[in-house]
């Protein structure tokens, strides 16, 4: 039992990890740790911690439980988005040090299955579309597709894991009527969110669709993809907003790290990259309308009504 | 247009409605725009007919997507379920009479779409997918896979994009050995995706117009050395510069994706959508949004005009004028329109006709007639 054990810890949104604390009610150590547990995701650090005996275990996979009845009684976006990027980057810690065995147990939970072996493997097309990620690496043309699976490298395969395991965690079912102890913690989560709503105010058409579809799941706490963020960078540093205003709408983002962004966007403004062309913005996948601008700058030479036609 | 509806109506009362789910998705039906009223529903084929009969619309589309409450407003509670995977292809041309002519370009691009990307690379069983045509300009093609129905807005448009070649490069598949720097790799033509497609398009090239990719293509032992290195993925064994020959394959490359696959209005990514009901009729041209059996032999001007439908319920229909008089002019289908603008000739199906007069009073087989009264051109005497 005991290699179960730590199993569940690593992987706490495991049918296991589930089984393991069954009929566990949520003391005050399993909520400390719970909001501990949230509290790290927040700024994006890693809540690894040395644990020895059994009913440490148990207590850091009630945690997780614990973390997440909080938060479905919450229901506030940037709190629960951030949670489960942080909680997929750590299994995908995990996942990147365990054999193929432990792999697949978990990505069975999510109905991912390979076949194949090493750096050949095949998903089915359905499944690869849930979880990968749009950005030319996966992008369905740049990829061998055949009777409907897809071939894919282990990493990949991880990679998908790691985003099954973020959708999985951020949905979360409202939790109407917790226990007392969880509401108690969950109102001191609420303070931990940062205050600045005074946010740059974006009217429709100010920017192309999808710039405006990423402010808006900026604005969601929802993630972006790497590309998203160096077109999001480029596009408001060429249209003249300040690195402190791009700073601040990063900071949206449920991975945020302060230190990061504001050296990428000060990079950007120095090296003066340019803003990638639509068809660039097509290769990442990131296209969403259908504006025939050529450009995204070109934007701001459209006429009212044609922005609105667009918009349509 | 009460004529008009009558004649429809007639339709309906022995229309065939094959549609999976029926009530469990939204309808809509318009008379001025192709959707005045949506949220509608119905339990079965027979209620959908009887309000076809009695209301009898222009237009009428349902739901791609299934739904717990089909007929719930506002949308959030009618608890989608899931959705059809449907594509759109059709022609964009100039003026309303335009695209007829150019209707049947359409037809290579389904078969395509059908048998290359949505069989072969999706996976979908061919009993999964149906072809229909939109009774206008293009076609619908339906994919009812289970696998497929609760993908998401942006998986769906994925899928899109990967159909219409979005960011296709296909220099990206040809590289240099590591081993031997004189030697190109490139795609084999049993690889999936594109890159499979890729090579089995520059075979059929050096198979049906080998001097396309170079005059001395036209030798059959120089084309056979290279293509007995392609089966392999070796795509070195030819004459022509590596980076001359990746310039020339452009024009295979430019082949592979659809073109015609209509993005505008979202048909595929937009989970709400309502879509022309299967065998409904196309208000702006009376014809039938057919499914259809054999795209190939696919004929509009014949297999999705009014008159030809409900035959097997009528078969006195078929049988021959024995006098042989009026045979080719269809007796008692004639129906007398006055044109209100001016139309120029067309071509349609295996006839032509017009052009025609602003004012000018016509005789026409009623095929022609509902489509220039559906289309303002014309009204009913």
């Amino acid at each position: 039992m005991a290699e179960g054990l730590d199993f569940s810890v690593r992987y706490p949104f495991s049918e296991s990890a589930k089984k393991h604390i069954q009929g566990m009610a949520p003391d005050e150590r399993i909520v400390e740790l719970a909001v501990e547990r949230v509290k790290k995701a927040l700024k994006g650090e890693s809540s690894a911690r040395m644990l020895l005996h059994d009913t440490e275990k148990m207590e850091e996979i009630a945690s997780f439980a614990a973390a997440r009845m909080m938060l479905g009684h919450l229901h506030n976006n940037f709190l629960t988005s951030r949670f489960a990027v942080n909680e997929s980057k750590r299994a995908r810690g995990y996942l990147d040090r365990d054999g193929d065995a432990a792999v697949d147990e978990v990505a069975s939970r999510f109905g991912i299955a390979t076949k194949g072996e090493g750096d050949r493997l095949a998903v089915d097309l359905p499944t690869y579309l849930r979880y990968s990620l749009r950005n030319p690496d996966y992008r369905l043309i740049n990829m061998r597709i055949l009777h409907g699976t897809v071939e894919i490298k282990r990493s990949q395969k991880l990679r998908l894991i790691e985003e099954a395991v973020r959708q999985h965690v951020e949905d979360i079912p409202l939790v109407k009527d917790p226990p007392d102890i969880i509401k108690q913690a969950a109102k001191k989560l609420l303070a931990e969110i940062p205050k600045n709503e005074s946010r740059i105010i974006i009217k429709a058409g100010d920017h192309p669709p999808c710039v405006m579809k990423m402010l808006e799941s900026a604005r969601k706490h929802e993630n972006l993809p790497h590309h998203a963020r160096w077109y999001l960078a480029t596009y408001l540093t060429a249209i003249g907003m300040g690195e402190e205003a791009i700073v601040k709408v990063f900071e949206d983002l449920p991975d945020f790290n302060e230190k990061v962004t504001k050296y990428q966007v000060s990079h950007i403004r120095k090296k003066e990259y340019s803003v990638p062309s639509c068809a660039t913005i097509m290769t990442y996948g990131l296209c969403c309308a259908v504006c025939g601008i050529g450009h995204p700058l070109n934007w701001h030479t459209l006429t009212d009504d044609r922005k609105g036609v667009i918009r349509k | 247009m009460l004529a008009v509806k009558r004649i429809f109506a007639s339709y309906y009362a022995e229309a065939d409605f094959p549609i999976p789910g029926l009530e469990q998705r939204e309808f809509g039906i318009g008379n001025v725009k192709k959707i005045d009223a949506r949220h509608l529903n119905f339990a079965n084929a027979t209620e959908l007919r009887r309000y076809l009969c009695s209301n009898t619309p222009m237009f009428v589309s349902h739901s791609t997507a299934y739904y717990e409450f089909p007929g719930a407003t506002p949308i959030q509670k009618k608890q989608w379920k899931g959705a059809d995977l449907v594509f759109d292809l059709d022609i964009h041309s100039e003026g309303r009479y335009g695209a007829y002519a150019k209707l049947e370009a359409v037809k290579e691009e389904v078969v395509r779409l059908v048998d290359d990307f949505i069989i072969n690379d999706f996976g979908v069983g061919k009993e999964d997918v149906i072809i229909v045509f939109s009774g206008n300009r293009g076609y619908h093609i339906h994919v009812r896979d289970k696998a497929f129905l609760d993908l998401g807005g942006d998986e769906r448009r994925e899928l899109v994009d990967y159909i219409m070649g979005q960011g296709l490069d296909y220099l990206d598949f040809f590289g240099l050995s590591d081993s031997k720097p004189q030697k190109l790799l490139g795609p084999r033509p049993d690889e999936g995706g594109y890159r499979g497609r890729m090579a089995r398009g520059v075979l059929k090239l050096l198979e049906d117009n080998p001097t396309a990719l170079s005059r001395k293509y036209a030798d059959q032992k120089e084309r056979e050395f290279f293509i007995s290195g392609i089966k392999e993925g070796n795509w070195s064994r030819t004459f022509l510069k590596f980076d001359e020959l990746k310039k020339r394959l452009k024009i295979v490359a430019d082949s592979l994706p659809i073109h015609s696959v209509n993005t505008d209005v979202g048909v595929t990514q937009d989970l709400s959508k309502l879509i022309r009901v299967p065998n409904s009729i196309h208000g702006e041209t009376g014809l039938v949004a057919k499914i259809i059996d054999d795209i190939k032999a696919f004929d509009p001007w014949k297999d999705a005009v009014l008159e030809n439908q409900n035959k097997n319920q009528n078969p006195k229909q078929k049988t021959e004028n024995p006098s042989g008089i009026g045979s080719a002019s269809e007796p008692g289908n004639e129906m007398k329109v006055k044109f209100i603008e001016d139309v120029p000739q067309l071509t349609l199906g295996n006839d032509t006709v017009g052009p025609f007069k602003k004012d000018e009073m016509k005789e026409l087989p009623q095929r022609f007639a509902l489509l220039f009264v559906c289309k303002d051109s014309a009204v009913l005497i």
